[in-house]
């Protein structure tokens, strides 16, 4: 029972430099600024209630409330401003500043928490203000910042690092929180393909052809792609099984790498071939983040902080003699 | 895991698969164990219902992972048509000024085609017609025209077949006046 729970707090807090963190930080502050730069155009189009506009937040807001009066939305920012004279336009603006402007301090790492805390809010805000107009990018951006808010940052390239003399987290802590978002990428994927392997059209490649033809998504012309229709059923098939598969394959040794450079090699394709660029920018960011940090630009200084951690730890040997889980 | 579970469930029991038919009634009720252990069947104004709903949605898990499946789903397409007092139509689609908010449409016109209450996709189509209204004030009538575009095989691509149309459902609104912030 004793050796269980040891294993088991073993597994949930292995000692871990603070790669991972910096990762998912720097790319999710670049996939908000991205998000608002995308939007900017159509940003008061999609919020006023006053302008002409594709659809209004006004309904996609009472459909929330329906489900909870708690979800963030933009009414909110808009009804707080109204109460100091400012109006609806002009609080949409400062909204888009204040969101691009908690990206980047998010990005640098200045104020990190506070900074990761503010995006989160008003990038939920703004995502469930238009609930009709969100896709999965917007919950995997979701996913990624809450991650951060929770995380023990600064991390150590951080601007509050250096600047603001902030100390480093305990590693057990980067362990642990690196340990969630790996089990849930792990259920991710694991879903993602069951729910794959159950229509027949992905045993057959039919659902590759009809996503791939699909518009928006039709960046390639369909005379170009029956060229290839011999392979979209082992494609299909492919990505079933690499999604199913992710949580056994990925935690491997063995097969970790390969499985990592094959799913972010699906999420580049996807995001080249279908236009989808936000959702592969934030599906390679976590996936790093949870599971390639080790095989990132600094090698050698994630080793080093490896055995440092190693030694002050609390499971020594299993750190040391390669028992542990990562 | 349990919203995942919950989401796959009701995939499987409300959309074709390669399971057998008769196994939905076990989705279905896997489905409801589930939805019971994040609160859903609490009453709407049940406090610890609002506030397990707020953090799914505040940490991004109220959704499960089902992306294009077990099916890719089908094409939508929504055309407008503007009546004028004239007697003169014109036909318009709706416009957004990037690709990225395109990208989001798509999405909309999918929530549209499921929308099952018919009073909701009544009033979100009424919110779409008016934003239209709102660009061509002088039209007191539009019709806006939803339908599917059934995307063809490959086999079927080969032998020119281009897909087709189909209309699901139409709505007729008519405006008068003028939309506010217009001169």
């Amino acid at each position: 029972m004793r050796n269980a729970s040891q294993r088991l707090e073993e597994f949930f807090f292995p000692p871990e430099p603070d790669t991972w963190l910096r990762i998912l930080r720097t790319g999710v502050a670049l996939q908000v600024i991205i998000y608002c730069l995308s939007l900017r155009a159509d940003w008061h189009g999609l919020f006023s209630l006053d302008r002409a506009g594709l659809i209004k937040r006004d309904l996609a807001e009472a459909m929330l409330s329906a489900q909870s009066h708690y979800i963030p939305r933009l009414g909110w920012l808009v009804d707080f401003a109204s109460r100091f004279g400012v109006g609806e336009q002009t609080a949409l603006t400062l909204t888009w500043w204040g969101l691009l402007s908690a990206a980047f301090m998010l990005l640098i790492g200045l104020f990190s928490r506070e900074a990761a805390i503010a995006t989160l809010f008003l990038h939920l805000c703004a995502v469930k203000s238009t609930s009709g107009l969100t896709y999965g990018v917007d919950n995997f951006t979701s996913i990624g910042l809450f991650y951060l808010m929770i995380a023990p940052l600064p991390d150590r390239w951080a601007a509050d690092s250096w600047l603001r003399n902030r100390s480093r987290k305990d590693n057990h802590l980067q362990g642990f929180h690196r340990r969630i978002l790996q089990l849930h990428l792990c259920l991710i994927y694991f879903f993602s393909g069951i729910t794959k392997c159950a229509g027949a059209g992905w045993w057959n490649g039919t659902s590759i052809w009809n996503a791939l033809i699909r518009p928006p998504f039709n960046l390639l012309s369909p005379e170009t792609l029956i060229a290839w229709k011999h392979l979209f059923p082992i494609l299909s098939i492919s990505v079933c099984l690499l999604e199913t598969a992710y949580p056994f394959f990925i935690w491997l040794r063995k097969t970790r790498v390969l499985w990592l450079v094959a799913v972010m090699t699906m999420h580049l394709a996807i995001g080249l071939a279908m236009g989808l660029y936000l959702f592969a920018l934030v599906m390679i960011t976590l996936n790093i983040a949870a599971f390639g940090a080790e095989f990132s630009f600094i090698t050698t200084e994630t080793n080093a902080t490896r055995k440092v951690a190693a030694s002050t730890s609390r499971f020594d040997r299993a750190a040391i003699d390669g028992t542990g889980y990562l | 895991m349990t919203v995942c579970l919950r989401d796959t469930f009701s995939i499987f029991a409300t959309t074709p698969t390669v399971f057998p038919a008769k196994a939905n009634k076990f989705w279905l009720g896997g489905e409801q164990v589930a939805a019971t252990l994040i609160g859903q069947r609490l009453d709407d104004s049940n406090w610890l219902r609002n506030g397990i709903t707020a953090y799914l949605h505040g940490s991004g898990i109220e959704a499960g992972y089902g992306f294009f499946a077990p099916n890719v789903p089908a094409n939508y397409k929504l055309v407008f048509e503007l009546r004028y007092p004239d007697g003169r139509s014109e036909y318009e689609i709706p416009r957004v000024s990037s690709a990225a908010t395109g990208l989001r449409f798509a999405g909309l016109l999918d929530q549209l085609a499921e929308v099952s209450f018919t009073p909701l996709r009544e009033t979100m189509m009424k919110i779409l017609a008016y934003s239209v209204w709102q660009e061509h004030p002088d039209a007191n009538i539009i019709r806006a025209y939803f339908g599917r575009a059934r995307l063809p095989t490959p086999a079927e691509f080969e032998r020119g077949d281009k897909g087709a149309y189909d209309l699901l459902f139409a709505y007729d609104f008519t405006f008068r006046g003028r939309p506010p912030n217009t001169p």
